[in-house]
């Protein structure tokens, strides 16, 4: 273990971060992997869940061409990126969903004594397998959207669209994050907001055009889920009117992290370690 | 009657525990409406655009039937299930083993405490989505609505037979997170949560029509749109009340077996 921690302090800083963040998710890995059967039923219920949702937009479809305009892959790919995200959050960083009870016992504590960020502590605290599962059924539902997409498939726009979806994952991530943060303010050992500001990302599973003005500024300007099903979609799809805002899913999601960060920061300020 | 008593205190107890963690409920309740609102909003512009009647569902009667599907699914939450399997992981379960009690006639008075709390609330939340969304089909008499008040008892019981065997599950496994997803993703097909059994094609409809969870929505759904006539309403209520009865019995049994293979050491 000293070894392994010299070898740490040696590399740079960025890149010791990224090594210490799989040290932690490793360990985490291990605890879970100990249990097999459980594992393997959250990754088998994470896809259940996901097949479920693909059959009830299907279903729907089988009597309708299209819901305003939006044609059956189009929603189906709205609705795989949300899923995909959600297992990009759970998988690598279900930690964030740990911080309401840390904070509540006062456990917290162990993360500021490390000489590590706490925010890297708490992205690689916990392990969700049935992450995986949502990312595999997930992709594979991306992948079919795709080839039913008009556009022409050339590598500069494959490149753009993994850039796009690195950029979705991250804006989860930092909703994820950011709204955790409310635990050092709000004291309870749920997660109340996060599990709020969560359930909010229901309203991206379907064309935005849909709503009411109200409902779109809440899921494009203030907790942006649009960006993470909606505007990727339009984009691969070259739905000229929204797929410029597409393209500003990087920025939108270099902006999330930073809100994120803030939020976290300032709370972590107010943590009194002396749980409730 | 002094048997049944502790059955009522449990119930009394699970009201009031309910009651000291509201937030919880309220954020578990809100995060249903917004899924409910989403639902209105999609289903609000499908109508739209295809005017009539969809798999013989006008808009006020699928507002209805969107409604009563988030009432019943309001009732008995995921709490008690948590919980269960939780005391069941940590060997908590321990205690009620030691206890005069029955142990499934227990945690059905839990399960049913908080039920006038959670109806009343989610009837509540109901008549909001309603208002907002210009009102929706009732009952056409109050024969109707209470055959649906019937069928939605039933209902009720059926959920929690299911949940009950599956949270057993717990003696064997260590986690009990993913079966009550799994459940979940099963019983919302199923069960016609998602969206009316109608719109299915005929082998899926097969396959639901010989499965317990049709009673758990569609039918007291059905039933409170009037949509079944007289002699199909009795033969559905009797099905459900099959199921009720076979699924706590077939709790009963597993329970049976499953206290032979406890460890009371937690892990």
């Amino acid at each position: 273990m000293a070894v392994r921690v010299a070898v740490a302090a040696r590399l740079r800083p960025a890149r010791r971060l990224v090594y210490i963040y799989f040290r932690c998710l490793g360990q985490q890995m291990k605890a879970i992997l100990a249990y097999e059967a459980d594992f393997a039923i959250l990754m088998f219920s994470a896809v259940l869940v996901q097949i479920v949702g693909f059959a009830f937009i299907w279903a729907i479809f089988q009597r309708i061409p299209s819901v305003n305009g939006w044609t059956f892959w189009q929603v189906v790919m709205m609705y795989a990126l949300i899923y995909v995200t959600e297992g990009v959050g759970s998988l690598f960083f279900e930690g964030t969903w740990r911080v309401s009870q840390l904070v509540y016992d006062g456990q917290f504590d162990q993360m500021l004594l490390r000489p590590i960020s706490p925010i890297v502590q708490v992205l690689a605290g916990a392990v969700g397998f049935n992450g995986l599962g949502n990312i595999v059924t997930g992709m594979v539902l991306i992948g079919i959207s795709m080839a039913n997409s008009p556009i022409e498939w050339t590598p500069g726009r494959l490149v753009m669209f993994a850039i796009l979806l690195v950029s979705a994952s991250t804006i989860r991530v930092a909703i994820n994050l950011g709204s955790a943060a409310s635990a050092f303010w709000i004291r309870t050992p749920w997660s109340l907001v996060p599990t709020f500001v969560h359930q909010l990302g229901d309203f991206a599973k379907y064309p935005i055009t849909i709503y009411s003005l109200g409902v779109q500024a809440l899921i494009v300007v203030a907790v942006p889920f649009a960006f993470i099903s909606f505007f990727p979609t339009a984009y691969v799809f070259g739905m000229e009117a929204w797929s410029l805002a597409g393209l500003l899913t990087p920025l939108v999601a270099l902006y999330c992290l930073f809100i994120a960060v803030v939020l976290f920061r300032i709370g972590l300020r107010r943590y009194e370690s002396t749980g409730h | 009657m002094r048997g049944f008593r502790k059955y009522v205190s449990f119930a009394r107890t699970s009201l009031e525990i309910t009651f000291v963690y509201r937030a919880g409920f309220a954020v578990n309740m809100i995060g249903t409406i917004f899924y409910v609102v989403a639902m209105f909003y999609l289903w609000q512009t499908i109508f739209l655009g295809n005017p009539g009647a969809l798999g013989g569902f006008t808009w006020p009667e699928m507002k209805a039937y969107l409604l009563v599907a988030f009432l019943l699914n309001s009732l008995l939450t995921w709490y008690q299930e948590w919980v269960m399997g939780e005391d069941i992981r940590q060997g908590v379960v321990a205690i009620d083993l030691a206890r005069p009690i029955d142990f499934q006639a227990s945690r059905f008075s839990r399960a049913i405490g908080p039920v006038p709390f959670e109806f009343t609330s989610a009837l509540a939340v109901a008549a909001i989505v309603a208002f907002a969304f210009g009102g929706i089909a009732l009952p056409a008499d109050p024969a109707r609505a209470g055959l649906f008040l019937l069928s939605a008892g039933l209902a009720t019981m059926i959920k929690f037979g299911l949940v009950y065997c599956v949270s057993m599950a717990a003696f064997w496994t260590t986690g009990t997170e993913g079966l009550t997803v799994g459940r979940m993703a099963v019983q919302n097909i199923f069960s016609g949560a998602l969206i009316p059994l109608v719109f299915f094609p005929d082998w899926l409809r097969a396959i639901a029509a010989v499965l317990p969870f049709q009673g758990m929505i569609s039918t007291p759904a059905l039933t409170y749109l009037g949509k079944l006539d007289g002699p199909t309403t009795a033969l559905m209520l009797a099905v459900q009340a099959a199921w009720a009865v076979g699924l706590i019995v077939l709790g009963r049994l597993v329970w049976g077996r499953a206290v032979r293979v406890v460890t009371i050491n937690g892990g």
